[in-house]
């Protein structure tokens, strides 16, 4: 089955699904037009020989990365004179269409058709609610806890969903563009 | 010890078999020549740790030996990152750790956070929550590196003595207090 005859059959089962401007390698990436689509598509293609959750992970596109976010001291070398350190600022690239969404991927792969599917979906960030997968997929569990912890994405009906890498005392989601790091007892 | 400097006197005891020393050198002797580590690796720095004990440089030979419980370490290797979660469970083994125990802080990202110091999760340096005695540099250090750190460790060992009491050569120094 090639990548247009798979495109084509999902979409004579999902009309409004289109293929993704800018797609992941050479991988078939769709785009799916709202979040309700996400549980039918994925029941759909896990009963069409799509069984096994690669991985799903997601991107924030909110402009260029707060310095906040950074432990950054004035002159971290005592070595060193004052001001001699590299000071690093984030400036915008504009080649950068930057947006308040964040974009979600999922990865089904069909092992016996040796093909992959990435699906991808758009979220306003202030409202990054979607529904989980992991009663479909068991893959899904410690992946969405993750994309929870790092990017604050809610998945609805996860059966656990808490921080699973960062620690208990770390505040806000690290790979948010805009996370300003709270100091902690081990930074001074 | 004391036999190859006093020959006269020693040459005329009874069967030649006393040895005299002071129990400073003897303990000291027995410190530094088998220091066993608490085997934990964090991050890539571990392989060369690894490394080091395997047959090519062979770690045996200088009496190190890996133990993997805490109870029966006297040096703690502390190779790779030092992440905030796991700080917790580093002060923990070093506290199960029976005095005199001694830190070896392996790596750039033990010593001060390495490529990670300006990282929201690495703690900046082991030395921020336990006292550290040598400290390697490298990114990661090779084995011959950790194997000097040893023979330097040995040497710290060779200076400390029951007179000011069972300190560490950091209470030595004054630069920490260990029992806190």
């Amino acid at each position: 089955m090639t990548q247009d005859e798979l495109f084509a059959k999902i979409q004579a089962q999902f009309p409004k699904i289109e293929k993704a401007a800018n797609p992941v390698k050479d991988y078939l990436t769709i785009r799916l037009p709202s979040k309700g689509d996400l549980l039918s598509v994925s029941l759909w293609l896990k009963n069409n020989g799509f069984d096994y959750l690669d991985m799903l992970t997601g991107t924030d596109y909110l402009g260029p990365v707060d310095m906040k976010g950074y432990i950054r001291q004035q002159n971290f070398n005592v070595f060193l004179p004052d001001g001699a350190t590299p000071e690093i600022e984030s400036a915008a690239n504009p080649a950068y269409a930057y947006k308040p969404v964040i974009d979600l991927l999922w990865s089904f792969v069909s092992i016996r058709e040796k093909a992959r599917v990435i699906v991808k979906l758009e979220l306003p960030r202030d409202a990054a609610s979607v529904p989980s997968l992991a009663g479909l997929f068991k893959a899904a569990d410690w992946q969405e806890r993750e994309t929870f912890d790092l990017l604050g994405v809610t998945y609805e009906g996860h059966p656990n969903l808490t921080k699973i890498l960062t620690p208990d005392f770390l505040q806000g989601h690290p790979l948010r563009k805009d996370y300003a790091h709270v100091k902690d007892r081990f930074d001074e | 010890m004391i036999l190859e400097k006093l020959p006269g006197i020693t040459g005329r005891l009874p069967g030649g078999e006393l040895v005299l020393t002071t129990a400073d050198y003897l303990i000291d002797l027995g410190r530094r020549q088998s220091m066993w580590p608490m085997t934990f690796g964090l991050a890539c720095c571990a392989i060369e740790m690894m490394a080091s004990y395997a047959s090519r440089l062979d770690f045996d030979r200088m009496g190190v030996i890996p133990r993997a419980s805490p109870r029966q370490a006297d040096v703690m290797i502390v190779a790779g990152t030092v992440c905030k979660k796991m700080a917790d469970p580093i002060l923990e083994i070093y506290h199960q750790m029976p005095e005199p125990r001694f830190v070896i802080s392996m790596g750039s990202c033990a010593n001060c956070g390495g490529p990670y110091y300006d990282s929201y999760s690495v703690v900046k340096g082991v030395d921020r929550i336990v006292p550290v005695d040598v400290y390697i540099a490298g990114c990661p250090p090779r084995p011959e590196a950790l194997q000097y750190a040893i023979v330097k460790l040995q040497e710290k060992i060779r200076r400390m003595s029951l007179a000011k009491g069972l300190a560490t050569p950091q209470q030595e120094k004054g630069s920490r207090d260990v029992n806190a």
